[in-house]
């Protein structure tokens, strides 16, 4: 009668509750409404930007390009900052906060499920963010981009850079509101150094090479050579894998659970 | 192994001999502070197991070393023969728990929730029977942050028992519920209880634990003063409280010299005495002879209350029982 349950889960099981999760942090991410600031923010500044090339037609400080070429990479990376700092960090530090991962944790899931499932659904995100505004620059706005798998490639390098930076933030915030101070400072500075105030070769000199080799500047840097099928600098590859592995290395040392 | 009992000794389904929860010297330190003291007990199957205690007793973080969450400096814990903390994944699959302070993002449903943790579990309760057993199938749509207590405090267990466990941990079950919620808990682990399930119960409240409780380990300073059931523990109170508010001012002499006064409290107008014997006959008796009239007299034995007190205010009590 008492007899003893297999040890081992059934992988149904567990693919069962992994889709549970998803589902559930779903539900919970759109009652928080950060998604819409995701795709909303970037789909804004699109318009915006597609407006100020309509009153600035032509080429932008010898560049070739458009402003809105110029500047749809750089709304793609604000689209990842959105996400990667407004998304996980917060919602991560609140319920370990409010014991929510230790009640998990008492539980036959452990906690990293939770987190697995937090980034995913924001990677999902990011991928819809992504292809919604190329389509919408490129159909409704007639911006001549054409994405191959090296575009992919640098797409997911930009978002891993952005969430494990959110993870940083995530593991040493020591609150949720902590994590919302610390994410919203960074987002600033991140978003200015992607060009979205003005384009590394808009400005030159040390400002411009700043901006190369920061998180965000050479993130939109590789994008923007993707977006026209052509091989990013592999200096641009090197910094965003360099700052990738750092905040991974920072999250994981710093990470807790409880 | 093939030795076990035979089927020509019928065991009750509800309590039986073998130990479900057996913890061993468990001693646990945070910095100097010695929170758990080598504290024993076992806990039988099917059976509610109390721990009572004053606040920051020990009790939490004895079944924080149960349930695995917290590891102990030493000693040992079995549940079902295993380890919380070396088979921790088989014991989190039978082992419901409700922690004292584990809130829920504040945004999830109730059944969201529920259905949550069903999906956790691989032989879960059906979420709507739960719900319906515990009277908040109507709260299924209700987010998280717009529940009262008493309904945080059902979803709680309802969250502790989804999984159909075979042990369930409730630490302080019924703190901030309304009277009438209590009731209703109680009566819910009544329930629990019927189904077989063995249940641990940390409380601070003596009628909870004289309701409900089989037996009771009383834990004060980390160490178990008292281990027995709740009528066993009561008795150590001893004897009788007589009651009653005097009609002219009396000194601690004249009531010492009543036969069987052991002790004497004032309050107020009132007095309480303490002792052995027919105790409020010769209160009576006594008091009338002086010419003092008594009033608002009451008299009853000593209970878990009386015995709580007693035995967590007597300074360097080290009494100890084994399981």
């Amino acid at each position: 009668m008492t007899s003893d349950v297999r040890p081992s889960r059934t992988p149904d099981r567990r693919r069962g509750a992994f889709a549970e999760l998803l589902r559930v942090q779903w539900h919970l991410a759109l009652r928080q409404r950060y998604i819409f600031t995701g795709l909303g923010l970037p789909t804004g500044l699109l318009v915006v930007f597609w407006g100020i090339g309509l009153l600035n037609p032509g080429q932008v400080a010898g560049s070739g390009l458009t402003i809105l070429e110029l500047w749809t990479p750089t709304i793609l990376v604000v689209s990842y900052i959105a996400i990667g700092m407004l998304g996980v960090p917060a919602t991560f530090a609140r319920d370990r906060e409010i014991g929510w991962l230790r009640r998990v944790s008492t539980t036959p899931i452990p906690p990293s499920r939770l987190l697995a499932a937090q980034l995913l659904l924001n990677l999902i995100v990011a991928a819809v963010a992504t292809a919604f505004l190329l389509v919408v620059a490129v159909v409704f706005f007639g911006a001549p981009l054409t994405v191959g798998i090296e575009f992919v490639g640098v797409a997911l390098l930009a978002i891993a850079e952005m969430f494990s930076l959110g993870l940083v933030v995530a593991a040493i915030a020591p609150s949720q509101q902590a994590a919302e101070y610390m994410a919203g400072g960074l987002v600033f500075p991140l978003m200015f150094l992607s060009g979205l105030w003005v384009q590394p070769v808009q400005v030159g000199g040390p400002l411009a090479t700043i901006m190369y080799y920061s998180p965000t500047g050479a993130a939109v840097r590789a994008l923007l050579y993707s977006v026209f099928n052509a091989t990013p600098p592999y200096t641009t590859i090197v910094t965003m894998a360099v700052y990738s592995v750092l905040f991974t290395f920072l999250a994981v040392r710093y990470f807790r659970w409880e | 192994m093939g030795s076990g009992p035979d089927s020509g000794t019928p065991v009750p389904p509800s309590v039986g001999p073998e130990p479900a929860i057996a913890v061993q010297h468990l001693v646990k330190r945070y910095g100097d502070f010695v929170a758990v003291n080598d504290v024993s007990f076992s806990v039988r199957k099917g059976e509610i197991f109390g721990i009572i205690g004053p606040n920051g007793a020990g009790k939490t973080t004895t079944v924080e070393c149960i349930s695995g969450l917290r590891v102990p400096d030493s000693g040992q814990v079995f549940i079902d023969g295993l380890s919380p903390r070396k088979d921790r994944q088989k014991i989190r699959e039978f082992v419901g728990v409700q922690l004292q302070e584990g809130a829920l993002p504040p945004r999830i449903t109730v059944g969201e929730a529920v259905g949550l943790f069903a999906a956790f579990y691989r032989n879960p309760l059906v979420p709507d029977h739960l719900l319906d057993l515990l009277g908040i199938a109507r709260l299924k749509n209700k987010e998280f942050r717009k529940l009262s207590g008493g309904e945080k405090q059902r979803l709680s267990i309802a969250l502790a028992l989804i999984g159909n466990p075979r042990v369930a941990i409730l630490d302080e079950l019924t703190t901030g519920l309304d009277p009438e919620a209590r009731r209703d808990t109680w009566d819910l682990i009544e329930q629990i209880r019927e189904r077989g399930v063995t249940v641990i119960l940390v409380t601070h409240f003596m009628d909870e634990a004289e309701r409900l409780c089989d037996r009771l380990a009383l834990i004060d300073h980390g160490v178990v003063r008292a281990l027995d059931t709740p009528e066993a523990i009561a008795a150590r109170a001893g004897g009788f409280r007589v009651r009653f508010v005097p009609s002219a001012p009396l000194d601690d002499a004249t009531l010492r010299a009543i036969p069987g006064v052991e002790a004497i409290e004032r309050k107020d107008r009132y007095i309480t005495v303490t002792g052995t014997g027919d105790l409020a006959t010769a209160v009576l008796d006594a008091l009338t002879k002086s010419g003092i009239h008594i009033s608002e007299l009451e008299s009853r034995k000593g209970n878990l209350d009386d015995a709580f007190v007693k035995l967590t205010r007597t300074p360097g009590s080290k009494e100890r029982d084994s399981a």
